[in-house]
């Protein structure tokens, strides 16, 4: 197991669900292109939380405060959340139920699976997902291993389409699913996400960069069916 | 405030749940998606997790018979356990669960075995004490809880 130091400091995990790092608009880019996960949510995650972050991944509406208890707007949310079909990708059952929980409150159709490699399966065409809830430590194929082929399909799939209209929604656009990946353990997902070749990681932690940089994740993403 | 004695009792049970340590907010979250849909919602958390953490606790007692105690094994056997508990929000398992992995980061066989016969205590105080306050409930009806959205 390696232990949360570098250099000798052992980090302060910050009390907020966001992986963070101080970097670079530069090595941000770099951690897009490169297909890390959108967003990154703390486990347990809180009931009141899942459905919030579905909503900011998929752009939906202008709110940012993610942490603020949504059930009581949770009407007009619900509306909007109705019908998205999530994936949770999760080897612990009893969180898998949680979060599955949360997501059905607002009628979203939920698939489970233990593994990495068992959604993958589930994700060979056609398949048709709004966004992933993928748990980043797992044995055998943690979280980010699960994420390349992912965007390896994706990747195709936009190079087919070459920039030119999607014939089903009438867009232009690039497919990218949300992927909202879950941890327990902040640091041992970003010494994850480095030996995934996922992003490149110097500097300690600071939380105020955190924000900027996560809010720079929140992207609007349009419906994603592959077909 | 409830006029009903049973009802009383309930609130009583879970918030001394609380107050003393046995459950943190997390079991509130749970509490937040009980609905007229999934009406036992928590209850059948909690049962998922006495099922499925039953198991570790036999892989952990095995583990912990072995010799040389291989900390790699038991430090992954109590993520997954650690993982479970904090999701139904067992505050008082889960520090032992936090406390186990700082033994097996730091090889400590006595201070592993010694935190494991802790933990295993406060899990089943915790089991006794939500079944009794799921029997409460039942009894009473569809569950109800001060956080619940009308």
């Amino acid at each position: 197991m390696l232990e949360g130091k570098q250099n000798g400091q052992v980090f302060k995990l910050p009390k907020v669900i966001l992986l963070a790092t101080n970097i670079t608009n530069v090595e941000l880019e770099k951690a897009k292109a490169a297909g890390f996960a959108d967003t990154v949510i703390m486990k347990p995650m809180r009931a009141s939380m899942a459905a919030a972050c579905l909503q900011q991944v998929l752009g939906i509406g202008k709110k940012r405060q993610a942490g603020k208890n949504m059930l009581n707007g949770s009407m007009a949310l619900q509306g909007l959340l109705c019908g998205k079909k999530i994936l949770v990708v999760d080897d612990n059952m009893v969180h898998q139920r949680v979060v599955a929980g949360a997501l059905k409150k607002f009628e979203v159709a939920v698939e489970c699976r233990e593994s990495g490699k068992a959604a993958l399966k589930l994700l060979q065409r056609p398949y048709c997902f709004d966004a992933f809830f993928m748990d980043i430590q797992m044995p055998e194929m943690n979280g980010f291993e699960a994420t390349h082929p992912i965007r390896m399909m994706e990747s195709k799939a936009n190079k087919q389409m070459n920039g030119g209209m999607d014939k089903d929604s009438g867009r232009k656009g690039e497919w990218h699913v949300p992927i909202l990946a879950m941890t327990a353990d902040v640091i041992h997902a970003t010494y994850d996400a480095l030996n995934a070749g996922w992003m490149d990681v110097s500097k300690p932690f600071e939380e105020a960069k955190l924000y900027q940089v996560v809010a720079e994740f929140f992207k609007s993403t349009r419906s994603n069916c592959f077909t | 405030m409830e006029r009903n004695p049973m009802r009383r009792q309930l609130a009583s049970m879970r918030k001394s749940l609380f107050d003393q340590g046995y459950l943190d907010e997390q079991f509130m979250e749970l509490e937040q998606l009980l609905d007229d849909a999934n009406p036992n919602f928590v209850e059948e958390v909690v049962t998922l997790y006495y099922r499925d953490s039953a198991r570790l606790i036999l892989n952990l007692d095995r583990a912990l018979e072995r010799r040389p105690l291989d900390f790699s094994k038991l430090d992954g056997l109590m993520h997954q356990f650690k993982g479970s508990s904090s999701s139904i929000g067992a505050k008082k398992v889960k520090a032992e669960s936090t406390l186990f992995r700082e033994y097996c980061k730091s090889g400590n066989a006595e201070g592993c075995m010694r935190t494991f016969q802790q933990l295993k205590k406060e899990y089943a105080t915790l089991r006794k004490k939500l079944e009794t306050y799921f029997q409460l409930a039942r009894q009473i009806g569809p569950m109800e809880s001060a956080n619940r959205p009308k």
